[in-house]
Parts: C-alpha cells; structure tokens; sequence
C-alpha cells in the first residue's frame, strides 16, 4: 500500500508517494536519490544513516516514511552552501576526523543535532550524545576535538 | 624536505564531509537488479535438492542461480586454496553458506522470491572447536581440495596436512631438550582468542554487469582489485583482462575486503538476468561472511632464574572456519613470531590452520599475530612477578636488537622496538617493579598498570606497480592500485610523488584502483602499501624527474646535476632566471607544447621461507610496536575503565604523522573492543550475537580517558624516505597490555581467555578466593 505524503527535504517542499513498509532511509536513498546518507546495521545503532528531522537526530533506517508527513527533513546534502561547507563540515576536515569517512555523513548530522540542542555540549555530554554514532576506524578524539573547536568560537 | 613528514591534509576529505564520495552502494546502473540470497541453516549437511520454480515464477524476478548454473565454470575459488564453491554444490558447510540467489526488480521482491525457494538437507555431523576439528576422527568438512593458481603462496605453505588440517608452518631453532633442560623454571599454559566482527560500517557489495559475454565489470570495495579480478577470471575461463575490477570509496574494510566473498555470485546472477545487478550484504550476512580467526595457543617457556629466557615451544591453532580464504598465509605470519620478539635459542613455533563448521574467518588487521602476542605477552607478566623482575627490564632483557638473526635465519633491520617499549612505558608513567606489587586500596576499586610488545612480518615476497603521468600544465597523476580503505594512502602517495618532483602536494592526484587502468598491486593489506607502493610511486616519479632534468639539461646546456626541480620546471641551481616551465620542457623532448612525460616501476621484493625448515627472508621489512595502559578494575562489578593508554609504533619514517596517529588510534579501538566485550558467539555453529543490536562495536563512550600515539622513527634502509608500514602494528600489543594492566590491578589473576567480560573477572577472583588461582 502506498501513502502519498508532503515533507519538506533540504529546504524543499516534495510530495512523496511511499510504500507503508519504506523507511526515510530508503525514500532519501533509492527515490530521491540522496545517497550522502548511509545504511550501516539497518537496526539503528551504528547512527550511519543519521539524518536531522524537525532539527533532532533520527536513524532514518528505522523511521517509517509516511511518518516524515509535515516534517522537515536534513541530510548531509543540505549542508554546503553555494560551495562552501557547514561550519561542523569544515571543522571535521579540519581536525582530519574521519578515515574512511563512511560513517561521516551520520556523524556530522548528529553534531549538527547536538549543537542545535546544547551549544556548549562538555566532554562527557558530548561522549553521551554521540554514542550511538559508530566510528569503526576509530576517529573519536578528532571528533571531540572538531566540536571542541566550534563551541569555543564565540557565537 | 616538505610534503614527507608533515599532516598534509587528507586529498579526499572534501567528498567525505561533503556526502558526495560515492561508495559502492551509491552505484545505479541503468537496468539495476537486485539481489538476495538463501543460506544455508545447517552447520553442516548434504545438500539433497534445490528448487527454485516458484521463486523464478515470482514477477519482478529476473533471474534465479543455484549449482546447477554453474556448468562450464571453475566452480571453486581460493586466495590460497581453491575450497569455496560460488554456490554449495554437493554439501553446505556452515551456517549461512550461499545456497541459491536471486536477481529482482525490486529488493523486497528478491527477498520474496528466496522465501519460495524449496530446499532439502540431510544434516551431517559438525564439529566447531579448533582443536576438536585438528583431531583424528573429527568430521571431515573437505574431502578434497585444489590448491590455487597463485604459486607464491602454493610454493611456501604446507598444505593438505591431512584430515581438517588445512595447513602446518613450523620454524624452530637449537635444541627443545637441551633447551628445557638448561631451563631454571619452566611455565606452560593455555590461551584462547575468540572469534570478532572486523565490523566494517560498509557492509560487503558488488554492482556486477556483463559488457559482453566475455566481458565481466565489477564494481566492490575490495581492497585486492587485482587478486578479485585473477579469481573472477578464473571462475568465469576469460582473460584477466576480460575482468574489470573498479574500487570506488571504501567505506572500512580492516583485512575484511580482502578476498572475493559476494562478489562471485553477484556476477553469475548478472550473466544469467543479462542486466546489472547489485547486492548489498544485510548486517546479518556480514556476520556470516568474515570474521577474524579464533584461536587456541599452547606455549611452553623455559627460562633461567636472572630472567633469560632459553627454551619456548609453541602449538597455535587457527579456526578457518568452512574456508580457508588467505588462512594458510596468515597462519605462518603467526608461526615465526609465536615466541614474541625475543632472543630465545631453542624453540619450536608450529601452527595450524584448521577447518571447523563456523562461517568463513578471514585476515583481520594483524592476521595471526594478536593470538600469539596474547599469550607470549601474558607469559613475560607471569615470569616477571614470579621472578620479582620490572616487566619492563624482563623484556629489555630478552627483546631482538638491530643485527640480531631471527629464527627464520634472516638478519633483523629497522629494529627501534626496545624504544617503543621504553616510550610507551614512559607515556603511562611506568614505575618499574612495584607495578606489580599488592595493590591494597579502598573500597572495591583496583588500579594497575600493563605492558606488551611485539613484532610482525608484512607478506613477502610480493610486488606492487605504479605509473606516473606528468600532464603539459604540470598537474600529476598517480595510477595504483592500492586501495584507499581510510587509513590515508591516498594522501601518503600524494605526498611521496610531490616531494620526489618537489612540486605541491595538490597538484597530484592518486587514482582509485581500477584494473582496466591501475597497475598491480599484490593488494592493500599486511600494511605493505606505504613501503611497496610507495617505493613504487617514488620510483616512478622519479623516472618523471630524470627525464625534465634531461631535457633541461640540453636546452639549459648544463649538466644535470646542476639542475633543480621544482614548481615552476626546472631552473639552473643558483640562478632562477636560468629555468624552463614543464610545457617548455615538453616542447624540448617532443618538438611540441602538449603532450604527457610517464614514469613507471615495478617495485618487487624477493624472499620467502622454505616451508619444510621455515628458513629464509619473511618480511620485507619488520615492524614494531609496544602499548602501555593504565585500568581500574571494579572487583564486586568486573567491570573495567582504561585511565590512560600509550601506543608507540616504529614507522621508520612518518610521512604523514597524524595520519599515522589515527592508524594507531583505530587500531587500539578495535582491539579495545576485542579486549573487553567483542566476541563473536556460536551455539551448535548458529551465530547468537549476529546483528549490531548485540554484538558491540566501541563508541566513543568506550574511547579511554587519556590516548597517546607515540612514534619511534628507525629508518629503514630499503624504504621509501626510510619509511615502514603503521596499519596493523598497534592492534597485537593492546589485548595483553590491558589483561596485564588487569592482572597487576588484582594482584597476579591472570584471565586467559579474551574477552575480559566482568564474570570472567569476578569468576577468577572468587577462584583465587577459593584458593585455586590459575596461577601457575
């Protein structure tokens, strides 16, 4: 069965038809063809797939499509505007902290999401916050170090 | 120097902050099919029937392969020994081999269509203790096996060792009974490695699609471009050439993508549908898919009252699983190594890679080494506290200095292992003997401290080539087929190949493998890339260089050696107005502005070992690395928090040092997890903890409260600005350095099995309560 929904995706307005079964993850990747966000364990732990819906982190592989109606969706393509990059996109290069950068979309939009919730995020809230976003090669200090740099920037 | 030795920003950072690096899974050909496979539920059975009518009827299926679509194809496959079907043929060997798939229109379709398919089984005995299955009489999971083509590793293993004995290395040196009998003291105990996830956030997928009827193009994030492509040749009887192997962004692969595993069947649903097809692995086949070796290890030490230590004999035994894969290979880079990098004069080192009915293991960074450091390394702490010794002086004692001769017979080079000991220890704080003395606190919280050092081989003997094109405008483009996985060998290579024409970093560009294109490459994996590959790119470029300097020198008419490269061409050392730019330079070598300079080299090393003495050269060159850690150890909960941790690696020469600080932070994560809570658990061969919802991966929650990488900068003579390889070497040191740190926190209770689970902890401290410590 289909639902034919309204979301606003990047800033868009889109009318989306969506089987009942899809979830967001699926519509972002195999019909709006946004293929920054990622399908990592499709159970919702490894947080690859995190995209901001109404500015909160959601793992997109287990929220139902038709449940992104009147919503407003973020994913990492969102982000750089007219050639340049979000502030926590050019952080992370800056403090190089990714390596296969598979994870990274997740994780920039889980920063994204903790900044919007708690400008000034310390270390352990930090550690709490990003737990469910699984860097298998291991790139955390660099991460605490790129949100270290944001929050110390005046804002 | 510039670009070498300094954190050149990482080339494909923008694609990866950016979400437009495209990963595999990214790919849509036009006419896209999707696939989905059955697995086998049975550890082990005869397969009696398939039938696959109702599931080929399905709408929206295309097409539908079991065994019987193998006809005219070299059905079996092999890094080393050619054991695996694409599809199971007369039998199933573990839980999840690949039984049937199908290619769908849509994926929920090709899920449907897997449902129908109609299976008969008739179980068979299983057996999936390593040591079990080594035994007479156990199941016998091969009844006959095929060695491979690849004559490299078919001429330095020893394979068909019998029943489920894969293969058997063995180096000694001197003599066991003298050895022992010299011995003040000997100590023999067990230890255990389980099985762990290499836990790739990608997971395995192919986009396979058939130009023509001999031409297959696939498209997997394989960190072997090369080795894939020889294997699909093989398969499908076409050329190499016939096989086009592209690597897109890799999203992890840790030794995990190292061997054909999806991508086989992938392009056999492909040639059948007549269309392209992709097929993404669900997190559950993963789990059934690679997974580092279990391992079970006897070792037995002789050693004198001052410490020395005389006499080590070592049994380790590697659970394959179904598939051999690279075992064989990795087993004997176990072997050499088994008595820890100490001067020890009579030992004997054997291991065996042994089937069992578990799923497919596979190489995992540090192949087969993390299981021998694990033991040998728990030893030295239990020879030092019985001898009242430092743990740091008992191992400076016994550790292998530059020059030493190995027990592979080879002269040891590059040997800065005594420093990364030292530093690690010092990194942590280390305060010598009374780290192992009563640790007597308040309340139920223990702290220690733990160390551990050891050595590995990268695979010898080996090649990798690599072109250099230098275009009319000066920009530089490096073909390789190394693959950039994450640890940075884009960047690495970037920065060799600027610093030998002394041009910017930005201005060459390092391709993706793609066999069409890329040259060879022996694959990305044994941390060999830096060293090979690098050696290749350097040479090169530097055959780039020779030719500018050569045209310079005959329009410049000046010698070559008077002449420098750099940015702007070539201009006469000391007077810059002298200089020609690179289309200038063109224009003298061809008669024309436009056009390319190449630079080309096949870098090989030689070596090996003779399998029936173990003698000979194993590493092209050897790497080092020791960890220091410092835990507290809950003693009502078990639970464990690491305070603080050292790693210290000798690299030779760090061409990318933050890189290299994020190899080695990478890899104490893994085997942090490895350490305390990942392990892969099997009732009857049937996986119990196959999802990320059970199995753990660490998280930032789990990064310790303080991580140092240290490096140590030996120079290798052989290497590229003297470098060696960083990938791998932490991972070994980092599993016993925490059990120490863990044992010294309780006052000597030594935990052998891994991971340290608190109710193991608890368990062995009510043991020892009762009075019957482990201890030996």
């Amino acid at each position: 069965m289909r639902h034919l929904i309204t979301a606003t995706v990047n800033g868009r307005e889109r009318e989306l038809s969506v089987k009942s079964s899809q979830t967001l993850l699926d519509v972002l990747r195999d019909d709006l063809r946004l293929k920054g966000t990622h399908e990592g364990c499709s159970v919702g732990v490894c947080g690859s797939c995190t995209v901001l819906v109404d500015g909160k982190p959601v793992s997109s592989c287990l929220m139902l499509a038709s449940n992104a109606e009147g919503r407003d969706v973020l994913t990492i393509e969102s982000l750089a505007r007219d050639g340049n990059l979000d502030p926590v996109q050019q952080a992370f290069l800056d403090r190089q902290a990714f390596q296969c950068g598979f994870c990274t979309p997740g994780m920039i939009m889980a920063v994204k999401g903790l900044l919007n919730e708690n400008p000034k995020p310390d270390e352990a809230e930090v550690r709490d916050y990003l737990s469910g976003n699984i860097c298998r090669c291991g790139t955390y200090v660099e991460v605490m170090a790129a949100i270290e740099d944001l929050t110390a920037k005046p804002q | 120097m510039s670009a070498v030795g300094s954190d050149v920003p990482r080339v494909d950072g923008n694609a990866k902050v950016s979400g437009s690096a495209q990963y595999t899974a990214d790919i849509e050909l036009p006419g896209m099919l999707h696939a989905r496979a059955l697995r086998s539920p049975h550890p082990h059975a005869k397969l009696v029937s398939v039938d696959v009518s109702k599931a080929a009827a399905l709408p929206g299926v295309i097409a539908v392969v079991t065994r019987d679509d193998l006809e005219g194809l070299n059905p079996y496959y092999g890094a080393v020994v050619e054991d695996q079907p694409v599809l199971a043929i007369e039998r199933v060997r573990c839980v999840g081999d690949i039984v049937a798939a199908v290619a769908a229109e849509e994926r929920e379709i090709a899920e449907e269509a897997v449902e129908l398919i109609e299976v008969e089984y008739e179980p068979l005995p299983a057996v999936f203790d390593v040591v079990e299955a080594a035994a007479p009489g156990a199941p016998i999971i091969h009844e006959e096996r095929f060695e491979t083509q690849a004559a490299v590793f078919r001429e330095q293993l020893n394979l068909n060792a019998g029943g489920n004995v894969c293969s058997v290395f063995r180096a000694a040196d001197g003599d066991m009974d003298a050895g022992f009998a010299d011995a003040d003291e000997i100590f023999e105990n067990t230890y255990r490695m389980p099985p762990v996830q290499h836990g790739h956030i990608e997971p395995h997928v192919a986009t396979a699609v058939w130009e023509s009827p001999n031409r297959l193009v696939v498209h997997t994030p394989c960190q072997n471009a090369v080795g894939l492509q020889e294997q699909l040749a093989r398969i499908f009887d076409l050329p190499e050439s016939g096989v086009r192997v592209v690597v897109p962004f890799v999203g992890g692969g840790y030794g995990g993508k190292t061997h054909a595993r999806l991508e086989p069947v992938t392009a056999l649903l492909a040639r059948k549908a007549g269309r392209p097809v992709q097929w993404v692995l669900t997190r559950e086949e993963v789990f059934l898919t690679g997974r580092r070796y279990g391992g079970f290890v006897r070792m037995k030490t002789g050693f004198k009252r001052d410490g020395t230590l005389v006499a080590r004999e070592v049994e380790v035994f590697y659970d394959l699983g179904a598939y051999a894969l690279s075992g064989p290979a990795n087993a004997k880079t176990g072997s050499y190594v088994a008595s820890g990098p100490y001067r020890v004069p009579n030992r004997r080192l054997t291991t065996y890679a042994v089937y069992t009915n578990l799923p497919p293991a596979g190489p995992y960074r540090g192949v087969g080494v993390p299981h021998v450091a694990w033991a040998y390394e728990s030893e030295m702490d239990r020879i030092a506290r019985h001898l009242g010794m430092d743990p740091l002086e008992l191992r400076l004692k016994n550790l292998l200095q530059e020059g030493d001769i190995f027990v592979t017979g080879e002269s040891l080079v590059s040997v800065g292992i005594s420093d990364c000991l030292r530093q690690a220890a010092t990194g942590i704080g280390w305060r010598g003997r009374e780290e192992q003395a009563d640790n007597a606190s308040e309340g139920s919280l223990r702290r220690g401290k733990g160390l551990a050092v050891i050595m590995k081989s990268t695979t010898t003997p080996t090649a990798s080539a690599a072109s250099v094109r230098l275009n009319s405008d000066g920009s530089v483009m490096l073909l390789t087929s190394s693959t950039e996985i994450g640890q940075g060998v884009r960047t690495c290579l970037a920065q060799i190949v600027a610093e030998r024409l002394g041009f910017p970093v930005e201005r060459v560009t390092v391709s993706a493998p793609d066999t069409d294109v890329t040259p060879y490459d022996k694959s990305t994996s044994s941390s060999r890339t830096t060293f090979h590959m690098g050696n290749a790119a350097l040479r090169a470029a530097e055959e780039v260089r020779e030719q500018l300097l050569e045209a310079g020198a005959q329009a410049l008419e000046v010698d070559k050696a008077d002449l420098e490269l750099g940015a702007g061409g070539v201009s006469v050392r000391g007077v810059p107005d002298r200089s020609l730019t690179i289309p200038q330079l063109l224009r003298v070598k061809y008669g024309d502005s436009v056009g390319s300079i190449f630079g080309s080299c096949n870098f090989q090393v030689k070596g090996g070992l003779d399998p029936k003495t173990g003698k000979g050269k194993a590493a092209a060159f050897w790497f080092f690395s020791a960890c220091a850690a410092e835990v507290e150890v809950d003693v009502e909960t078990g639970k464990v928090r690491v305070l603080d941790i050292a790693t210290s690696v000798d690299v030779g020469k760090a061409i990318n040092p933050l890189q290299c600080w994020l190899q080695n932070e990478g890899s104490m994560l893994e085997a942090l997890g490895a350490a305390f809570f990942e392990e892969m658990v099997f009732e009857q061969g049937q996986p119990v903890n196959g999802t990320l919802l059970e199995y753990m991966l660490p998280s930032m929650e789990d990064h310790p409260e303080r991580f140092q990488s240290l490096l140590v900068e030996t120079p290798h003579p052989d290497g590229p600005f003297g470098a060696k390889g960083a990938g791998e070497a932490v991972i070994p040191a980092v599993a016993p350095a925490i059990g120490n740190a863990v044992a010294n926190a309780l006052g000597g209770v030594n935990i052998t099995e891994l991971p340290l689970r608190p109710d193991r902890i608890v368990a062995a401290l009510a043991e020892r309560e009762a009075g019957v410590s482990g201890e030996k």
